[in-house]
């Protein structure tokens, strides 16, 4: 057995920084950007972190349960960009800059 | 250190740089092309950890379908090119934020991570009792190594049979609910973006 093509757990830190380093690359791009399409970039940036840790443990916990919640976190994913561009477009519509300060149409 | 995780290691750095561009882009379609960028190292990275069937669920599902709408809506809103964030004290705040978070994850897993009082730290992955249990020796992350050898691969985690057997049976539920979301989604879209008749906006 080849030593050299067997995966340690001396990476997990890595996949676990690169887990944290994405999701909060994610969170800074949802609080500097104005624009809500990267705002919504950022969003998918924090949920494919979440499946990194996710997957990483079950890997290195030899279980299956990590996966079945990556692939939640993806459906929900696609459900979330769905709606959320359907309401860009039509804040587009209505003339309104796309700016999510400026959007404040729903304040009482 | 061995070479799947270099490989690792390398793969992770690509897929930070692409997060960065997601967020320091000028042009939305530049983050876009970025995230496609990330999305694609962080799919390379589910195949290294022996999760092949979200790796091309990644593929299709982010890669393809959501970053086709993602383009597709940045080229129907073709929206005004916005500057990069400003380099000011929130700009320096937020790089330190990032800094700190993920050097906290890092030394914690690094040194802190124990695992039914075995640290992970230096073991084999699913090599630890390969020689008596025969489940384990199963597990093993061996799909490079059969391949070298040209011997056929073990039927490991994340191949598509298992997950869907887990799917299937003990995740039933979440599975079915999961249909119910997506057609929730469908119709509101379709709601959203309908035309309204004249007088509404």
């Amino acid at each position: 057995m080849n030593e050299q093509y067997t995966l340690t757990t001396d990476v997990f830190p890595y996949l676990l920084a690169l887990s944290a380093f994405l999701f909060a690359v994610g969170a800074a791009g949802v609080l500097v950007r104005r624009n809500p399409l990267v705002v919504f970039m950022s969003i998918e940036l924090m949920l494919n972190a979440v499946n990194v840790a996710f997957i990483s443990f079950g890997r290195f916990l030899n279980s299956e349960e990590g996966q079945i919640f990556a692939f939640m976190v993806i459906v929900v994913a696609a459900a979330e960009v769905v709606v959320g561009l359907a309401l860009i477009t039509q804040v587009f519509r209505i003339g309104r800059e796309l700016d999510v300060d400026d959007l404040n149409e729903l304040k009482l | 250190m061995s070479l799947v995780n270099v490989l690792i290691i390398v793969v992770s750095v690509l897929a930070a740089m692409g997060a960065l561009g997601v967020v320091f882009s000028s042009q939305p379609i530049y983050s876009a092309l970025s995230l496609v960028f990330c999305i694609g190292m962080v799919a390379v990275i589910y195949l290294i950890l022996n999760a092949q069937f979200l790796f091309v669920v990644q593929l299709i599902v982010y890669a393809g379908a959501v970053m086709v709408l993602f383009v597709f809506i940045i080229a129907l809103l073709s929206p005004s090119s916005e500057d990069r964030p400003a380099f000011g004290v929130r700009f320096i705040i937020a790089c330190l934020a990032v800094v700190a978070i993920t050097g906290t994850v890092f030394v914690t897993a690094r040194n802190g991570v124990t695992y039914s009082g075995d640290t992970l730290r230096g073991a084999v992955v699913g090599r630890a009792d390969s020689a008596t249990d025969p489940a384990y020796a199963r597990n093993a992350f061996d799909f490079s190594v059969d391949n070298i050898d040209g011997t056929p691969g073990h039927e490991g985690p994340g191949n598509v049979q298992t997950t869907g057997g887990q799917l299937f049976t003990t995740f039933l539920l979440p599975f079915e609910i999961t249909s119910l979301l997506l057609l929730v989604a469908a119709i509101g879209a379709v709601y959203l973006t309908r035309r309204t008749p004249a007088g509404g906006h």
